[in-house]
């Protein structure tokens, strides 16, 4: 091999480990909130075994208010200016509406249809790893209108409220909603970005905040739960003791556990797999699948992935 | 005729050396943070609209300097929540950055420095007050912080918010 060759062969190899060897980069998208929708009659309401319950409808509030729009817009406009695009709620829901009418229609040349499962339906939802929920609200004295209005971040799978603003514009009696509203996102995007940013920080020192929940199939051909004991540890306990080395400086919390089931919250992951590649919660799923189908346990995992970060373990069957 | 030459000149060597020591004071003052910003209200979208307050013995040097203590505020400082307006952070808050960057930050303020691109003055808003020996000048600046964000990440002063990813 000449010497071209080979510098040719260590830029390639370069290229590929800094291009895989960056962090995975969250996604966020702004929401109205529930109490927004719920005050402006975007809601639907379904009977859930007996049950009325109450969800936002992201599609009729978009096709119908303005402002709702704008305030998407702008801060998507400011987000993006400041290299950090958001998905867009309505393009989102376009997408999925558009996909679910081409999976009706799919078939085989032996007329069978596409498989799926009621929890792919389920996941296939608008979705973002952080989501930025949005409320205001106009409250008049006389001639004069304030605008309320709080703007949060919140991590879609820990729950965690990453940081916020909020406030209340200065009374006015000739601005129109729109501006009021435009003024209050433009005044507030850098302290919102502030927090954001040490949110960042914060992940990049400490590692990536996931969950994690290990489950077990009812009546399951490998006959094991949680409390199956091997060399007199319950598995539970074998399960606890990965965790803890895998972790970044061990952290982790337990919510609670049982025989059937054993939730993590607080989990810190590394950003980076020991090949330099980026680590996810479903990577860090898979090591730890990876780790129970080995000697001498040989259960076999279904991994059930929830986005970036949160993954489902059912242990017993595939 | 050379009398007159004469006379200029002398009175150009009494006059340069109180002027640039003016400006070393103005200058010591703003590393000093020995300036007020507020803010004056909403800017426009990429900037932030503020009344800043400089202090020297000679006006024209205090409207000048309220330029850069501006720019410097923005950057080191941050902006308080005056006039109905909302608390805005520095933009590089980490503690010790200025020394950090101490050569970039000299170049950056050096007078008729890079600082320029990002200000600039709204006219006919001045005001001068005589506080003691010296004046207080306050004027309302118009200050591109996105702009400046940009070249403060650019330069690796600060991080990009999607930096790492």
């Amino acid at each position: 091999m000449d010497m071209k060759k080979i510098l040719l062969f260590c830029i390639c190899t370069l290229s590929a480990t800094l291009a895989f060897s960056q962090a995975k980069k969250p996604t966020l998208m702004v929401l109205p909130s529930d109490f927004w929708c719920n005050q402006n009659g975007y809601v639907q309401e379904y009977d859930n075994q007996g049950i009325t319950t109450v969800m936002p409808d992201y599609q009729t509030a978009l096709m119908s208010d303005v402002d709702l729009k704008l305030v998407i817009a702008k801060i998507n406009d400011l987000m993006a200016e400041r290299g950090f695009p958001l998905k867009d709620l309505e393009q989102n829901i376009k997408m999925i509406n558009q996909q679910n009418a081409e999976m009706n229609l799919i078939t085989s040349n032996a007329g069978n249809t596409l498989a799926e499962s009621p929890i792919d339906r389920l996941l296939r939802v608008a979705k973002a790893d952080i989501i930025i929920e949005v409320t205001w609200d106009i409250k008049e004295q006389g001639p004069k209108r304030t605008l309320t209005y709080i703007m949060e971040a919140k991590d879609a799978y820990t729950g965690k409220s990453i940081g916020g603003a909020n406030g209340a514009s200065s009374p006015s009696f000739s601005a129109d909603i729109s501006v009021l509203l435009g003024e209050a996102v433009l005044a507030n995007i850098d302290n919102f970005n502030n927090r954001l940013q040490a949110y960042f920080d914060d992940l990049f020192t400490n590692g990536r905040e996931v969950a994690l929940e290990v489950r077990v199939f009812e009546n399951n051909e490998a006959g094991i739960d949680l409390e199956t004991e091997y060399d007199g540890y319950e598995l539970v306990e074998i399960i606890d003791d990965w965790m803890a080395a895998n972790t970044v400086e061990h952290r982790f919390s337990k919510l609670g556990s049982s025989e059937n089931y054993v939730a993590y919250e607080q989990v810190r992951i590394p950003l980076y797999k020991t090949n330099g590649m980026a680590m996810d919660t479903e990577a860090f799923a898979r090591e730890l699948r990876s780790f129970l189908r080995k000697e001498p346990y040989h259960i076999p995992v279904k991994v059930l992935n929830r986005g970036l970060g949160k993954t489902v373990l059912v242990l017993g069957e595939k | 005729m050379a009398k007159k030459v004469l006379i200029a000149l002398l009175a150009m060597f009494i006059c340069l050396p109180g002027f640039a020591g003016s400006k070393r004071k103005a200058d010591k003052d703003t590393n000093r943070f020995r300036y007020e910003i507020e803010c004056a209200g909403n800017g426009v979208q990429g900037t932030y609209l503020l009344k800043v307050w400089s202090f020297s013995k000679k006006p024209h040097i205090a409207i000048e300097q309220c330029k850069k203590n501006a720019v410097h505020g923005v950057i080191f400082k941050g902006t308080t929540g005056t006039n109905g307006c909302i608390p805005q952070r520095a933009l590089a808050a980490t503690p010790g950055i200025e020394m950090e960057y101490k050569e970039y930050f000299d170049y950056f303020f050096n007078d008729n420095g890079e600082y320029l691109k990002y200000v600039s003055l709204t006219e006919g808003t001045q005001e001068i007050l005589k506080v003691g020996k010296e004046y207080k000048v306050g004027v309302i600046v118009s200050v591109q912080k996105d702009a400046l964000r940009k070249a403060l990440e650019q330069a690796g002063v600060i991080k990009a918010l999607g930096a790492g990813f």
